[in-house]
């Protein structure tokens, strides 16, 4: 089996943060109470998606300066698998933000960040699915790719932070770094980030040589 | 650059010839601002509703505007400019020409909005600058994705789906600005809105001139 180590490593990780982000010690902080562990399983949610995104990205601009298909088929597969930790972080999210803020969706920057993120990456499915010349549609959609992505990137880093949000260390909320993203939380947190970076970039290699082999 | 000013020229006198096209994007903007009015029973909408129809009535206009960006060069057409003019010149000209189109269409959506429901700005410099960056962000995503769809052998509504999650963070920046200009922020105050749009305006605008060419590439 290639890459026998990395996704062994991951699996362990994921393993760690699972089990030992149940009963590791945390924080008490008021409303957030235990529910803080949801950080360990939701933000590395996010983080994961950020960076097969970014690698998709990486792979489009990669395509369009080298015209080499194994770099779109790479492409297609970050994106579809960093849709999934996309929707795996919403379903997080939501179920935090039921039990902290008392809603299933609020008006939060952040959440519509997700949502049009999620509405960009499909409408890259979509744009995808409406070509039929393979050379054609690895162009046209790594021209959508970079531009998608460049735009997530304004929507999810740079407007949240110029307005308020419910998030932890947006419009007055304390951030987790000023009391604590202590290193108890850092302990697991980690881990937790790199497993699911890991098991994605398997995921996603799965799907390439899945479309490997119906070239 | 003669060859883009030469081709935005061209852009407009097509424009004109087909006065057609312009006529009923006209009908359309003041039609759907009279819409608004009657649904609403006359009554002057808050502030912030005020905003948000004054955008979602040049967001279509400028929808239907960009599903016919590339509609008079299909094929050979396209080509024929292409070669003469080379890729970077059409597209600074596209983007120029789509930013003035859609500046006048939003304009003209405030003007009509004034007559209809009064006009509720402050600071109308600031509200026309935010409108007119605004313009210039929309035309650029509308420009690149509306040649996405062109690409795609003229699937109309494909384009709209390619723009619409693109545009919300311009969308919602400007109105954000919109809404400082209505409460009346001081010019000086809104600068750091204002440089953000008109950073992304640049920057968006940098990534379509560098991804264009590959558009067209067959």
């Amino acid at each position: 089996m290639k890459g026998l180590p990395y996704k062994i490593a991951g699996l362990l990780l994921i393993l760690f943060s699972l089990t030992y982000g149940l009963w590791s010690e945390v924080p008490e902080l008021p409303i957030i109470e235990q529910s803080i562990r949801n950080l360990f399983y939701h933000v590395s949610m996010w983080f994961a998606m950020v960076v097969m995104m970014a690698v998709s990205f990486g792979n489009a601009i990669g395509f369009l300066s080298s015209e080499n298909m194994a770099r779109d088929r790479r492409s297609i597969s970050l994106a579809e698998t960093g849709m999934f930790f996309s929707v795996m972080g919403l379903l997080t999210g939501m179920l935090w933000a039921k039990f902290t803020w008392g809603a299933w969706w609020t008006n939060d920057p952040k959440l519509n960040g997700t949502a049009i993120t999620m509405l960009i990456y499909m409408a890259y499915f979509v744009l995808r699915n409406t070509i039929d010349d393979p050379r054609k549609r690895a162009r046209i959609s790594a021209v959508y790719n970079i531009f998608a992505f460049v735009m997530m990137i304004v929507f999810i880093g740079i407007l949240p932070r110029m307005t308020d949000s419910l998030h932890p260390g947006n419009g007055g909320n304390p951030g987790f770094n000023s009391y604590d993203l202590d290193n108890r939380l850092r302990l697991v947190f980690y881990p937790a980030v790199l497993g699911w970076v890991l098991v994605g970039t398997w995921i996603a290699s799965l799907r390439y040589r899945i479309r490997n082999l119906e070239e | 650059m003669k060859n883009t000013w030469l081709l935005v020229q061209r852009y407009f006198s097509q424009e004109v010839r087909n006065s057609n096209v312009l006529f009923s994007l006209g009908l359309y903007l003041v039609g759907v601002a009279y819409l608004i009015y009657l649904l609403n029973g006359g009554s002057i909408p808050a502030d912030k509703v005020w905003n948000t129809l004054l955008w979602i009535v040049v967001f279509f206009g400028a929808i239907q505007l960009s599903s016919r960006s590339f509609e008079f060069e299909s094929n050979d057409y396209f080509h024929y400019y292409q070669t003469i003019a080379g890729p970077g010149a059409t597209i600074i000209a596209k983007l120029l020409f789509n930013s003035a189109y859609i500046a006048v269409i939003s304009a003209v959506t405030w003007g009509l909005f004034i007559v209809f429901f009064g006009n509720p700005v402050f600071n109308n410099s600031l509200f026309g600058l935010a409108l007119l960056l605004g313009s210039i962000g929309c035309s650029v995503v509308l420009t690149l994705t509306s040649g996405v769809a062109q690409r795609t052998q003229g699937n109309a509504t494909l384009g709209a789906i390619l723009a619409l999650p693109l545009l919300l963070p311009i969308l919602q920046l400007t109105s954000a600005l919109n809404l400082q200009a209505i409460v009346g922020i001081p010019t000086i105050e809104a600068s750091n809105l204002l440089g953000s749009l008109g950073a992304l305006d640049i920057g968006i605008g940098l990534l379509a001139y560098l991804l264009f060419p590959y558009l067209w590439q067959d």
